[in-house]
């Protein structure tokens, strides 16, 4: 599009990102949480996409690894799962006796495995949209 | 006491978003409808954040400015597709 757009797309891009982060990484303080900080990282693709074109997003996307982190988010979630399988599934053995995580209920190192589940799902949420989209774009053209 | 005021204040902000959906209901053209959006989607930013005040919780405004980030792309995306789409 426009210059005036694309230079307002430099601006926002990382002010979007740096929010979605925040809202990942505060999920057990502050609503929202994986999955709505996800889908938000995934809009500043989407104004990546929609600012700078097609050709410019196909330079910039590696479709491997893109796939590959949407996998380790999946298989991150899992691993925090796991961790307290001693006594059962989803056990928060962080919380209860780990060397981490377990700070004052309300400050940002506590709540156990969940900020770890949120970056995983923030991960996966992000990738799957962002490949999703991108995939979506590069489908077929209309006249050809 | 002090909360009455946000209050009275979020619906004269709801009158003002009715009557931007009654113009994307009788817009005659499709720029019309999408301006009416824009406003809507504005209005509804201010909306949040007088009813954060009325509520007296800070965190409603974190789901303000998602929802004025995520606007702007959803407006820039219809008019992007009124323009001739991608590529």
């Amino acid at each position: 599009m426009g210059v005036i757009v694309r230079t307002g797309a430099r601006a926002t891009i990382p002010l979007i990102g740096i929010f979605g982060a925040y809202i990942v990484a505060h999920g057990h303080l502050t609503p929202g949480g994986g999955f709505q900080g996800g889908a938000t990282i995934a809009g500043a693709g989407i104004l990546f996409l929609l600012a700078f074109g097609l050709s410019e997003m196909k330079r910039h996307f590696n479709k491997n690894l893109y796939s590959a982190l949407e996998g380790i988010g999946g298989l991150a979630f899992l691993g925090a799962a796991m961790l307290g399988i001693g006594t059962a599934f989803f056990y928060n053995v962080l919380w209860h006796n780990g060397p981490f995580f377990n700070g004052k209920p309300g400050t940002l190192l506590s709540a156990g495995y969940l900020p770890i589940m949120n970056l995983a799902v923030g991960l996966k949420v992000f990738t799957g949209l962002v490949s999703a989209m991108v995939g979506l774009a590069l489908y077929r053209r209309w006249r050809k | 006491m002090m909360e009455q005021v946000f209050f009275y204040a979020t619906l004269i902000v709801m009158v003002a978003g009715f009557i931007s959906v009654l113009r994307i209901m009788l817009g005659p053209s499709v720029p019309d409808r999408v301006v009416g959006v824009d406003t809507l989607n504005t209005l509804v930013v201010a909306a949040m954040i007088l009813l954060g005040a009325a509520y007296d919780r800070t965190i409603y405004i974190d789901i303000a400015i998602v929802y004025a980030l995520l606007s702007y792309i959803g407006t820039l995306a219809v008019a992007r597709y009124l323009q001739g789409g991608l590529s």
